[in-house]
């Protein structure tokens, strides 16, 4: 699957990347990417995911031919 | 309409098009670049946006608030990339027949837009460091990343 990432996250992780492990759902995914970054582990927390242009909740099925766009908090205006 | 803008937002462009004969009232709120912030110098804002979802979100937005009051003209459109000092970040323009529906939906569209939509301030200061701000932080309240407390509820 392929992951985006935005903003603050950027600090973090790169602005694109692919995981390979299987993982099964967006909680997984959180889990898996907070146990290999663990200083971005309370903003991964805040953070929405979204596949397809929408927002999708923690118990999400991923899929490999998933793209997943995670959302940091928002801060426009 | 694109409710996203790269360049510089033409509010006079903008204000022509809120202009409608059943209209009797046009509140206009534009979001502007302070010089100032967490005490120190601010040189500039830049803002990112996952843009399809913002663009997506901030229609269904304007859509709600038009529903919501009866609205003639709901815009709502907010920069990405680099914004200077006393420019505009964010414009929202809402028209309705009476003073108060153009107020309180205008108040509706900026903060949910500002609460919800994919979009992400870094502030840059003077003294060349720089820091993503303004999270919301209602999940430290709400216990869910989608709830929030808005200002138009008066909380």
């Amino acid at each position: 699957m392929k992951i985006y990432t935005y903003a603050i996250l950027k600090d973090y992780f790169d602005k694109e990347f692919i995981v390979d492990e299987q993982l099964v759902t967006v909680q997984d995914l959180n889990n898996f990417l907070s146990q290999h970054n663990p200083a971005a582990a309370t903003i991964l927390s805040a953070c929405r995911y979204a596949v397809k242009d929408n927002f999708v909740t923690d118990d999400f099925i991923l899929t490999t031919e998933d793209s997943i766009h995670i959302i940091p908090p928002s801060s426009g205006g | 309409m694109n409710h996203l803008s790269a360049h510089t937002i033409d509010i006079p462009a903008l204000l022509a098009m809120a202009h409608h004969p059943k209209a009797g009232a046009v509140v206009l709120f534009s979001g502007e670049t302070r010089d100032n912030s967490h005490g120190k110098e601010v040189s500039y804002l830049e803002y990112e946006a996952q843009e399809a979802l913002a663009e997506k979100m901030m229609a269904d937005i304007l859509q709600q608030a038009k529903e919501k009051w009866q609205l003639n003209v709901a815009i709502a459109v907010h920069r990405t990339g680099k914004v200077p000092v006393s420019e505009t970040a964010v414009v929202v323009i809402t028209a309705s027949a009476h003073r108060s529906e153009a107020y309180a939906a205008n108040r509706f569209i900026i903060d949910k837009i500002k609460h919800e939509a994919p979009i992400w301030k870094c502030e840059y200061f003077t003294d060349g460091s720089k820091e993503w701000g303004g999270n919301c932080n209602c999940r430290e309240i709400t216990g869910d990343v989608n709830k929030h407390v808005y200002e138009f509820e008066g909380k």
